[in-house]
């Protein structure tokens, strides 16, 4: 009790205001748009306002469930990068046609992943063939991407910022031309760095802007590390016992004495991405025209105006050793309620189809992980599952997206002919 | 040309004295605000995708000499390159119809052409480049609509997270920014009546029926689906909870949205009826394949109705491009999967009636005809990513003439072999709109015709 105390103060002198009543969902909700009785849920964009927060404060605080930040960190948190990092962060004239931010496949309200799409689009629209990772809490992964192929936030951003299908930058220089010749940049560099923009700094700005989007102090942490009973209730607690019991779940997705990251930092073989290799394409593709309204395609139409779907074979990809085949690192699970659809490659798309396909067993194959196996949930047992899940929703989700929709969003503005 | 701009009516009366028959316009999608062509079309301007790989892969503005008597009949006699691939789409006229505005879904760039000077040679007046910061947020430039002094463009998306919901943004004839208006959403109505369960905030199309004071808008879907790859997204069953399921009538004067329709599967071109006695307008849902009308009621009010299937709804034809003929008979109506036009006979707008069909090609997207309806265009491409794969992937520009009965192709543009790119939306062009001479002496063309 003593913790949460202490820590709900020291929160609120993070927060700059109250909080606002943010929605943590598309702003354009679909919930139940499978059903003929579906009714839209639509926000205006005007009303998409937030304020910023002292995110320096926010990396430095102690964060109830989470360790500290200073084990995990790029540099000691510096509100000078942060704010650089975030003005980056929203830049959408840092993709080569000026259409791409990182946070266009990173959204915030949509828990810094993208929940309208699988696997999201990137330049003119080329797919990238994984599900988009949320940003919260990603200075406590040790290895970034789903295949583990990356160690540093500061490294990481050239992948997209050069990828053909994200940001499509033809070079690291181009990319710094840019930033120098804008004269607001050049000045935010100064001030946080001291120097011009560069290879190291660009990415230690990003990275120390991500690492400020630190969400705990979730109903689970304040019931299992402060002791409060009421923060969870039965059935919450129920599928606590469950995931560290009979599901298992916590073989992998770890839960410590101190803290829970609830990832392992390993790389494992759930059968996911075994399946979408190796089955035989079904014949159709069941297809939702309209709320209501579903119908069967014959496969064949469909690929007339579809891609050949990349292959996915997980870790090999890095490692070329058979025994990796369709291995991914495991995924923290805090704000997993905010993160849909689930998986490297977005195939699930709510948590219950997450349980139900852990509760088979995964997807039986030589290369299976021993750690999956068939669970025997009953249906009350899932739901407390699920409810356990939803209860790992940090406390100040909502104030980090506030301050996202208080970042001014970069487009071309000045007009040059 | 410096020539001051002519208001409709003296232009009419130029035109007349020079195609010496009264009709009084050209395509029959146009605003009705805009100066009109009458008789033959002298160029047919195809709003082109730039393909990787293709020719020099770009954007660009091609002109086709469609005038039978012209020495060039048939031919590409210019193209105007601008700069990356933007994602053409539509384009149109301003009400002076001497500049013609043609935008990038991808991009947001707005690219201005003079064709009054030589309508042969269109030449780039001026970009707009600031779309989405002037705007507020809105991306994907859609449809560009002709008001008195004032262009009305379409988005299809917003800059916050790439999905449907958008606003219409209005233009001066110069390209200076004036004002956007949202789409209304459950929360911000803005006045408007929620006639069903859908307020989704979703923008697509704009028509208006000036005479009634109103204005209609469909809607689509946002950047990160029109943009993506058709055969994934119809596999994604998150993206395909992304589409707009509403019409939207507005007051045309204040600009203020008055009744939200639900409309669903995504409602895309609108096209008024011309007669001054008819007041309703159609559109066809894409996902659904219906024929909506949009009418009038014996009360004054204003309702919407499914009138017709167009195929076979559960086979997913994609109805996508429709055109009005001018006296109101006939809706042609562009089925992208199939490749197929399809003429229904409205004479009863509330019972069209398919009476005709044909296989245009692999694919299909636009159709212009001219105000006599006796010649019919059509172009291939939809979306870049949304056009056909492989040999399917045909790119066509296709001059037809139409007795009534019978589509008989004049002539044929391959795009691809001549390495331009995807062809989308047409534009007409004529020499007489600026009181120009024809550079070659005139023929007698009618017969026959
Ligand atoms: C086109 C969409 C897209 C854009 C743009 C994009 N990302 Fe990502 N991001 C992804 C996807 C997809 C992955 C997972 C890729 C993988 O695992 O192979 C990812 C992974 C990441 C990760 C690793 C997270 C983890 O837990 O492993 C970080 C960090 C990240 N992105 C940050 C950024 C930053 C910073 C930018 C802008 C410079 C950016 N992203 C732009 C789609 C995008
Ligand atoms: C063998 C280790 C292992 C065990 C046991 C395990 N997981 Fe996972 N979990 C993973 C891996 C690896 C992934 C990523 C798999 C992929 O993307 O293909 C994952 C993904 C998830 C995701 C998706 C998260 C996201 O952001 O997409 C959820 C939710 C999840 N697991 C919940 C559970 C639950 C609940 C249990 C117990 C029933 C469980 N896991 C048991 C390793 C494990």
């Amino acid at each position: 009790m003593r913790l949460a105390c202490c820590f709900l103060l020291g929160a609120s002198l993070v927060l700059a205001e109250p909080p606002l009543s943010i929605r943590l969902a598309p702003g354009d909700d679909k919930t139940g748009y499978r059903r003929a009785d579906y009714q839209t849920d639509s926000l205006s964009l005007a009303r998409r306002r937030g304020s910023a927060i002292d995110l320096a404060a926010n990396a430095r605080a102690e964060h109830l469930g989470l360790p500290p930040l200073a084990d995990f960190q790029v540099a000691a948190p510096n509100a000078g990068a942060i704010q650089l990092g975030r003005k980056l962060f929203f830049d959408r004239r840092l993709s080569r046609n000026r259409t791409m931010s990182c946070a266009m496949c990173h959204i915030p309200e949509q828990g810094f992943t993208s929940n309208e799409l699988k696997r999201p689009i990137g330049f003119e629209g080329r797919g990238v063939k994984r599900n988009a990772p949320t940003l919260l809490n990603v200075a406590f992964n040790q290895r970034l991407f789903w295949d583990a192929r990356e160690r540093e936030l500061a490294q990481q951003i050239w992948s997209p910022l050069l990828a053909a299908n994200e940001m499509n930058n033809p070079s690291v220089g181009y990319v710094l031309d840019q930033l120098h010749a804008d004269p607001h940049y050049r000045e935010l560099f100064q001030q946080a760095f001291g120097e011009p923009a560069n290879i190291l700094n660009t990415g230690l700005a990003l990275a120390q802007y991500q690492q400020s989007l630190i969400a705990a102090n979730s109903r689970f942490d304040r019931w299992y590390f402060a002791g409060d009973q009421a923060a969870l209730n039965a059935q919450e607690k129920l599928g606590f016992r469950l995931f560290t019991g009979k599901a298992a779940c916590s073989s992998c997705h770890l839960i410590g004495a101190q803290y829970a990251l609830f990832t392992d930092h390993q790389l494992h073989n759930t059968g996911v991405g075994y399946q979408e290799s190796m089955q035989k394409t079904p014949a159709t593709v069941t297809v939702q025209l309209a709320p209501g309204v579903q119908v069967a395609v014959d496969q064949k139409l469909v690929s007339t105006v579809g891609e050949a779907k990349e292959n996915d074979l997980g870790r090999y990809e890095v490692s070329l050793q058979p025994a990796d085949r369709w291995k991914y690192r495991t995924p923290g699970l805090r704000n997993v309620a905010l993160t849909a659809p689930y998986m490297h490659n977005g195939e699930f798309l709510s948590l219950q189809a997450v349980i139900d396909f852990y509760n088979r067993g995964g997807v039986q194959h030589e290369l299976l992980s021993p750690l999956i196996r068939p669970l025997g949930l009953v249906e009350s047992e899932q739901a407390a599952l699920r409810a356990f899940l939803v209860a790992l929703t940090g406390g100040n989700v909502a104030q980090l997206v506030g301050d996202a929709f208080a970042a001014p969003v970069g487009d071309t503005t000045a007009s040059p002919q | 040309m410096d020539k001051p701009y002519l208001p409709f009516y003296k232009l009419a009366t130029v035109l007349l004295l020079l195609a010496g028959f009264a009709v009084q316009a050209d395509e029959t999608c146009m605003s009705p605000y805009m100066a009109k062509i009458v008789g033959q079309e002298d160029f047919v301007y195809v709003w082109t995708l730039g393909e990787e790989g293709l020719g020099d892969e770009q954007d660009k503005l091609v002109t086709i000499d469609v005038n039978p008597a012209s020495p060039n009949y048939g031919q590409v006699v210019h193209t105007l390159s601008v700069g990356g691939r933007n994602e053409a789409h539509h384009s149109g006229f301003s009400d002076d119809r001497r500049y013609l505005w043609a935008g990038g879904l991808d991009t947001s760039k707005i690219f201005i052409f003079d064709v009054h000077s030589d309508p042969a040679k269109p030449k780039l007046h001026k970009t707009i480049d600031d779309f989405v910061a002037k705007s507020g947020g809105v991306v994907g430039p859609h449809t560009f609509y002709a008001l008195a002094g004032r262009m009305m463009i379409t988005g299809l998306s917003n800059n916050k997270d790439h999905g449907g919901r958008t606003a219409m943004v209005e233009y001066s004839n110069k390209g200076e920014y004036i004002a956007t208006h949202w789409h209304p959403t459950d929360d911000s109505l803005n006045g408007a009546e929620k006639s069903g369960k859908y307020a989704d905030g979703y923008g697509y199309d704009v028509r208006v029926l000036p005479r009634r004071n109103a204005m209609f808008t469909s809607s689509f879907t946002g950047w990160s689906n029109y943009m993506m790859d058709f055969g994934t997204m119809l596999a994604d069953e998150e993206a395909m909870k992304r589409f707009g399921n509403t019409a939207v009538l507005w007051d045309l004067h204040t600009r203020k949205p008055k009744k939200v329709f639900d409309m669903p599967g995504a409602p895309l071109e609108i096209r008024c009826a011309w007669q001054p006695n008819h007041n309703y307008c159609f559109t066809t849902t894409a996902l659904t394949s219906k024929i909506w009308l949009l009418y009038e009621d014996a009360n004054g009010v204003w309702q919407a109705k499914a009138v017709a299937d167009i195929g076979d709804p559960s086979k997913v034809p994609l109805p996508v491009d429709i055109s009005i003929t001018s006296d109101d008979s006939g809706l042609w109506v562009q089925t992208f999967m199939d490749g197929k036009t399809r003429y229904f006979d409205i004479t009863d707008p509330f019972a069209p009636k398919q009476v005709y069909e044909k296989v245009i090609g692999a694919q299909l997207n636009m159709i212009s005809q001219s105000w006599d309806g006796k010649r019919a265009y059509f172009t291939s491409s939809l979306l870049d990513n949304w056009d056909k794969k492989g040999d399917q992937d045909e790119q066509f520009f296709k001059a037809y003439t139409w007795d009534g009965k019978e589509l008989n192709l004049e002539f044929a543009v391959d795009f691809k072999a001549e390495k331009l790119g995807s062809a989308h939306q047409m534009r007409f062009g004529a020499y007489g709109l600026y009181g120009l001479q024809r550079p070659y002496a005139a023929r007698d063309i009618a017969a026959g015709e």
